[in-house]
């Protein structure tokens, strides 16, 4: 469904040249929850970019039900963040000035003209009301993001990730920044969205643990997939 | 969408923002005030330089005066092009006089002496409503016959003035008997007639004396002049000229420039409240002055009076036709006080170019805070860009917002500024009671009783318009900046 071929990165400080991915093939399967995993540095944050194109790779392609979306115009890309991908991060990224729901709604806003925004406020407000319910956070819709706690921040990102019905969610770090619990909490209702939605996942983590309950994981080293390893795998264990 | 809704967070969340409305307000104001007030006296500084000249204006080129008037105005109402457009013609005499008060206080001063026959020259206007007797101004054309409190005065002046002569000249008799004979004893002192004490005789009415002389009407600060406040007490108007007193004006005769002069009754005063028409402007007859000055039949000019203004230009070119080839000028007044006319629009216009740097200034807080806010607001354009919005709806988020700055600003300024104006009197007085000056604005100057202000709103409109111009244009480099603000940067932005 999403596929990378042969990316390359490198990022340029001044004079110092960083090569980040070199030469990295990866297949995203559709309706997988897919997990990254790697040292700092490895690439993965990067690797999350360019499949969101977000960024662009200086040499390789990537691909989307076949079709080459890294060299696309800058409006086509726009457009596939708003509709096709979700993104999650780790510091939750919520605009400070607009309440829980408003952030939730931000997708939609982005994409309706003033006066078709006017026109289909109320059924998007409740299909945002269903999803904040849905995350668990029908109690918070009118506060501010400073006023939430981590775990409800990341719900309500979640929502906003959702809300145009992405067919790829992509998250960085999601339980980066939260204690363990509430971290778990978070990677359930991800699975529950894979499950129940069928929606594809990649998440790019840390925890080991977290990853093992995904499908597959596949690990970065030095800008290369070392091992896309089964979940099955013995290999799993030992790393 | 999300523009509208970003762009109106944050006018609400920063007060920074405040800081940009209130600079672009205040710039707005003071505009509004100074070009209210500006405006003000210049129309009605033309209106006063209109009001004794007629809207055209034929003169002499070189001689200085011309004859038969009647002849030219006749050909004029015989055109039927003019015939048409011209209201009313008359003929004016002018010269320079020297004026002599016989007055309890003396006063000689040079004086503008005009010529008028008052009951065409008052179709003309610029000069019935300025006259200052009630009755005067009711019927023009009686303006130089005294009323009846005139004439008195004048007679018991007269009478006066004979029983003073009259005791001099008994006075020097009496000391012409003594001297020849100085050995002698002094004979009784004849009796001295005792002057005042004596009861005036009645004046007789004024059409049975036509010796009287011709009237004068006299320019209003000729014959007044207001007193400076001293020692607490409010200032004031003193008339040194009443009226009846009489004056004599001294001018010159023919080509030979020959000195005349006449004595003449002040039958009225003009008030234009043009300083330098009221300080040196005096009419007379114009029969009269022509006779004494060996004239008859000439005029210096002939002003004219159009029912539309605006065609004055085709009925100027009409006029030079008929008259150029004669030796005669033809003006509009604006053409006669070009050169003022030209001077205060220049004025205004400097100080407009000045008055906009406020807002340019303006303008450099709206850049240095925009600036400011893009990069506090770093990491949110990342967030917006992850989830689909373009580099040009994040450069509108940055233009929008300097538009709602420039129009909320330029708004309030307005309000303000026209509040401001229309209060202007009562703010004057009241900064003059805080700071102790009395009148900021000396009304002794200019005689006005209030400050003159005239707001026009195309110039309202434009300061508005230019300062959200302003406004938008800082805003767009700051808002360069954000749309290309790369995602991932932007995001990793701590």
């Amino acid at each position: 469904m999403l596929t990378a071929i042969n990316l390359h990165k490198t990022y340029r400080k001044d004079a110092i040249l960083t090569p980040v991915l070199r030469g990295l093939d990866l297949e995203v399967l559709p309706g997988e929850f897919l997990s990254i995993v790697g040292m700092s540095g490895s690439g993965k944050s990067t690797l999350l970019h360019l499949l969101g194109t977000l960024d662009r790779p200086d040499e390789g392609e990537v691909r989307f039900d076949g079709k080459r979306i890294d060299d696309l115009r800058a409006d086509k890309r726009d457009r596939l963040r708003n509709e096709t991908f979700g993104f999650i991060f780790q510091f939750y990224h919520l605009l400070p000035e607009l309440t829980a729901l408003e952030n939730v709604l931000m997708p939609q806003m982005i994409s309706h003209s003033v006066l078709g925004w006017l026109g289909r406020r109320r059924a998007l407000r409740r299909r945002a009301e269903e999803l904040m319910e849905r995350v668990g956070l029908s109690h918070r819709l009118h506060h501010r993001p400073r006023e939430l706690s981590g775990g409800e921040m990341q719900r309500a990102a979640i929502a906003r990730a959702l809300i145009n019905r992405p067919r790829v969610l992509l998250a960085d770090e999601p339980t980066g920044n939260l204690d363990e619990d509430t971290g778990r909490e978070i990677v359930s209702l991800l699975h529950d969205l894979n499950r129940q939605d069928g929606l594809t996942i990649v998440m790019v983590t840390h925890n080991r643990e977290i990853a093992a309950g995904t499908d597959r994981v596949v690990r970065l080293h030095a800008g290369r997939v070392e091992s896309p390893i089964a979940l099955s795998s013995p290999f799993l264990a030992e790393t | 969408m999300y523009k509208l809704l970003l762009c109106w967070r944050y006018l609400r969340t920063r007060y920074l923002a405040m800081v940009c409305i209130v600079s672009v307000m205040l710039g707005v104001a003071t505009l509004i005030v100074v070009n209210s007030v500006m405006g003000g006296f210049s129309t009605k500084l033309k209106d006063r330089l209109h009001g004794l000249l007629s809207d055209i204006v034929i003169e002499e080129r070189q001689a200085g005066t011309f004859d038969d008037p009647e002849g030219k105005m006749a050909r004029i109402r015989s055109d039927p092009f003019l015939a048409e457009r011209v209201e009313a013609m008359t003929a004016v005499h002018e010269t320079f006089a020297m004026l002599i008060g016989e007055g309890a206080i003396p006063n000689t001063r040079p004086v503008h002496l005009i010529g008028i026959d008052p009951k065409s020259r008052a179709l003309i206007g610029g000069f019935q409503e300025f006259l200052q007797s009630e009755r005067n101004r009711a019927d023009p054309a009686r303006a130089f016959e005294p009323d009846d409190e005139a004439y008195r005065r004048y007679w018991n002046e007269q009478m006066l003035r004979d029983q003073e002569r009259r005791k001099e000249e008994a006075l020097e008799a009496m000391q012409a008997v003594q001297e020849p004979d100085p050995g002698l004893p002094p004979a009784p002192p004849p009796p001295v007639p005792s002057g005042p004490a004596k009861p005036l005789p009645e004046a007789p009415s004024w059409h049975d004396r036509p010796h009287v002389p011709h009237g004068a009407i006299v320019g209003y600060a000729l014959s007044h002049y207001r007193r400076p406040a001293v020692d607490g007490q409010p200032p004031e108007e003193v008339c040194t000229l009443q009226r009846g007193e009489s004056i004599v004006l001294t001018t010159v005769k023919g080509t030979k420039l020959t000195p005349v002069y006449d004595r003449f009754i002040v039958t009225d005063y003009v008030k234009t409240e043009m300083s330098e028409y009221d300080s040196n402007y005096i009419f007379v007859p114009l029969e009269h002055l022509q006779r004494i000055r060996g004239m008859e039949g000439r005029v210096t000019s002939i002003q004219i009076k159009l029912k539309d203004y605006r065609e004055a230009k085709a009925v100027v070119e009409r006029l030079q036709q008929l008259f150029e080839p004669v030796g005669l000028d033809v003006k509009t007044w604006e053409e006669k006080q070009g050169p003022l006319l030209a001077a205060i629009s220049i004025e205004k216009g400097i100080l407009n170019v000045l008055l906009f740097m406020i807002i340019a200034v303006a303008g450099f807080g709206i850049l240095a805070i925009f600036t400011m806010i893009v990069v506090e607001k770093t990491r949110d354009i990342g967030i917006l860009k992850a989830l689909g919005a373009s580099n040009g709806g994040v450069m509108k988020i940055f233009l929008a917002y300097g538009l709602l700055l420039g129009v909320v600003g330029a708004a309030l300024g307005s309000v303000l500024g026209l509040v401001f104006t229309h209060n202007i009197n009562e703010i004057e007085k009241f900064l003059g009671k805080v700071t102790g000056q009395g009148e900021i604005f000396n009304r002794s100057i200019y005689y006005f009783d209030r400050i003159p202000t005239d707001i026009q709103p195309m110039n309202v409109l434009l300061v508005n318009l230019g300062a959200i111009v302003v406004a938008v244009l800082f805003s767009v480099l700051p808002a360069l900046r954000a749309a290309m603000l790369h995602p991932v940067r932007a995001l990793r932005f701590e």
